[in-house]
């Protein structure tokens, strides 16, 4: 469902941006009250429960046995999916994901996968026969924006919260969690940067940039968005927002 | 775990309740601010949330009633739900669940006042231990007031079912893979009037009538829940 | 006989009283008794019965007055969301007040997409089509300003009785203000820290529609950040 923005509520967002203000009264590198609820979902492995503003993301993890990829015999598999409930907004429709949910998925996977977050190598049971299979379900529960921000988050914090798996082809002491990498989202409306985008402000933006960054402050996933561009000198401002912001939401991970 | 010899010893169950007694529950209204309705229910380890969008127009317009609003619904579980991962999307199962849930909510809407319009229900199911479509059907009913949608009387529902020969209210998924029968159940609780039955296993004649009783016990129960509930929410806040 | 107080707050299917109570909206009658329909209060008056929905989406009515966005037009006009499940029909005359000859005018330069009306509904069928007029004094397009939302069930509370919420929102936070039957209300002013202030108030006013002495509450909180002055 498309949905169209008031031109009162365009220029109102606008001109305040303007002036460096927000409709919300934050900073532009301010990000809305965060919080984490570890293990609300005991049938899984690991959950957490991430709450940006009003945004509502779960996300649990599930470990199985799987056979691995011909092409990589020697490391467990990670499967990330991501759902847009219909119960979150009333544009999200039930069905097959939408490309939204798809590219939710697949930038959260892309930021997890990259930094080698989970040891994969460590999660083979027998090579080129049995691995373990790591799926990371991501909920999105109310949106209120920017739900990439708040899906890594939560797909993270499920991961910190993964316990060993109770089988017996499990022999690992603890769930295999080297790197915590954060995706930080920027936002552009008229030519100024701001982070963590709520619903309003994702409704008038001419373009995002996501960028995910690990500890020590380098890059390990990125994705641009919306219809407008970043110059060279938006971007570099971007990511030292990024980078920034994402050791503030790093040391929420604990 | 394997299955016990006994599943009742000393007139307890296996999570130490009575026959008649129902899990602990908890419901809250309003817990979602984009939905115009919203209900949580947790219920021993189910944790279900409801949503209603509408009334609002409908999509697509062929579907549009000239007369009433058309409510519809989807029962959904999360993959992370149960103890092996379940595939993303509808299945059989739950595209079943879906239509009980619409015909046992239906009866008490004033669907009427809304022509042409859609009401949205969507379930979720969080983390299951039997009984969900109940609890789910529990929650939208919160939800549908909670959206300011008129009613003429909450919905209430419950499994009841049977273990070893004894007539049980509100199984836990143990129970369920143990015992023999399994009856979900809602109600208009004002008027113990059924909107929804669904029973697998074996009652006895007199059994049913008893499992029946349970459940009536087991809806007054959880209308009470639900009522206060809707009243927390609402409430006047003392010192505001 | 009433089952409960008034003012009393009640939940859809309790039951609320027994005889020949005349029953309005928010209330249903099987047989001799009243049920409330609604999460609301009830509002008890000699014999009427009424529960004001704390709760609930707009639905049209004659006479109202909306605030629309126009989310697509016709070759004679415009349709309007209302944040409702239904939508407004403008035709291009309702607009202007005025035949319009479709051939020889564009008329597209009186309203694009996106654009925030002022309107009042004209009528409403039985099937809930709706049509708006907006030529009266002050409506139609509206212009700069900042538009917010409040639940239309508390509408009667942003404009208190003989419109008194009304006036100290606009008269302490020195705005001027819109007031939608469907929610959505403009508002206007010169200094956007007192805009902030208003929206503040509404906010206030929607969340605590049903206390009592929340105009003078209101009036206190204005005029506190109307004294701090400027940053």
């Amino acid at each position: 469902m498309y949905k169209i923005v008031s031109s009162v509520k365009r220029d109102y967002i606008a001109d305040l941006v303007r002036q460096g203000k927000r409709i919300d009264a934050r900073t532009l590198d301010q990000f809305r009250e965060i919080s984490i609820e570890v293990g609300p979902v005991k049938s899984a492995q690991g959950s957490a429960l991430v709450k940006i503003g009003k945004t509502q993301v779960i996300a649990g993890v599930k470990v199985e046995h799987a056979e691995p990829f011909a092409d990589k015999p020697d490391s467990g598999m990670l499967i990330v999916n991501a759902e847009l409930l219909p119960l979150a907004s009333p544009t999200f429709e039930p069905g097959r994901p939408s490309e939204n949910a798809i590219e939710l998925a697949r930038v959260v996977d892309r930021g997890i996968r990259e930094s080698d977050a989970i040891d994969l190598e460590k999660l083979v049971i027998k090579s080129s026969e049995d691995v373990w299979a790591v799926f990371i379900d991501i909920y999105v529960l109310d949106h209120d924006g920017n739900l990439i921000d708040a899906s890594a988050l939560a797909a993270m914090a499920a991961l910190l919260n993964a316990k060993p798996l109770e089988d017996e082809a499990w022999t690992l002491p603890e769930f295999p969690i080297q790197k915590k990498p954060v995706a930080v989202t920027v936002a552009k409306i008229n030519d100024k940067l701001m982070v963590d985008p709520c619903l309003d402000e994702e409704g008038v933006m001419d373009a995002r940039i996501t960028i995910a960054t690990i500890e020590d402050g380098s890059i390990c996933a990125m994705q641009k968005g919306g219809i407008k561009c970043f110059s060279r000198e938006e971007l570099e401002q971007a990511y030292e927002l990024a980078r920034v912001k994402g050791s503030e939401l790093r040391a929420k991970l604990g | 775990m394997k299955k016990p010899e006994k599943l009742i010893v000393d007139g307890k169950r296996l999570d130490g309740r009575t026959p008649d007694e129902l899990r602990p529950l908890k419901i809250e209204a309003g817990i979602l601010e984009r939905a115009d309705g919203s209900a949580s229910v947790e219920l021993g380890a189910n944790k279900v949330l409801a949503a209603v969008y509408g009334p609002r127009e409908m999509h697509p317009r062929h579907l549009q009633q000239p007369d009433t609003a058309v409510l519809r619904c989807r029962y959904n579980m999360a993959p992370f739900s149960v103890d092996e991962r379940k595939r993303p999307g509808p299945d059989r199962r739950s595209v079943e669940i879906s239509k009980v849930t619409r015909e046992a909510l239906e009866p008490v809407l004033f669907l009427e006042l809304y022509p042409r319009s859609a009401i949205d229900v969507f379930i979720e199911v969080l983390q299951a231990d039997a009984g969900t479509r109940t609890a789910g059907i529990t929650a939208a009913a919160v939800a549908l007031a909670d959206a300011g949608v008129p009613m003429r009387d909450m919905i209430s529902s419950v499994a009841v079912g049977k273990i070893d020969d004894t007539r049980v209210l509100d199984l836990t998924k143990d129970e369920d893979n143990w015992g023999t029968t399994d009856m979900p159940i809602a109600m208009m609780p004002r008027k113990k009037l059924i909107t929804l039955l669904q029973m697998d296993g074996h009652f006895a004649k007199e059994e049913f009538g008893q499992a029946l009783d349970l459940a009536f016990k087991g809806c007054e129960q959880i209308y009470g829940a639900q009522r206060q509930a809707l009243r927390d929410k609402y409430a006047i806040k003392k010192g505001e | 006989m009433l089952h409960i107080q008034n003012r009393e707050l009640v939940v859809p299917g309790q039951l609320i009283a027994e005889g020949g109570y005349r029953v309005h909206e928010g209330a249903f009658r099987e047989g001799e008794q009243v049920y409330a329909s609604v999460v609301g209060l009830a509002d008890l008056r000699g014999q009427d019965i009424q529960i004001i929905p704390l709760q609930g989406r707009y639905i049209p009515k004659r006479g109202d007055v909306v605030i629309g966005v126009v989310v697509d037009s016709h070759y004679s006009g415009w349709i309007l969301d209302m944040d409702s499940p239904y939508t407004g029909n403008l035709f291009v005359s309702d607009l202007l007040q005025r035949k319009v000859d479709l051939v020889r005018e564009d008329i597209n330069q009186y309203l694009s997409m996106g654009d925030v009306v002022v309107a009042k509904v004209k009528d409403v069928d039985e099937r809930m089509r709706v049509q708006l007029e907006a030529g009266e004094p002050g409506m139609g397009r509206v212009e700069g300003g900042k538009l917010v939302k409040v639940s239309p069930t508390k509408v009667p509370r942003v404009i208190g009785r003989k419109g008194s919420m009304l006036n100290t929102l606009q008269d302490v936070g020195e705005c001027r203000l819109r007031v939608g039957q469907n929610g959505r209300i403009m508002i206007w002013g010169r200094d956007p820290r007192m805009i902030n202030a208003v929206v503040e108030a509404l906010l206030m006013i929607e969340r605590e529609a049903h206390t009592s002495g929340l105009t003078d509450r209101v009036h206190l909180m204005l005029e506190k950040i109307k004294s701090e002055g400027g940053e």
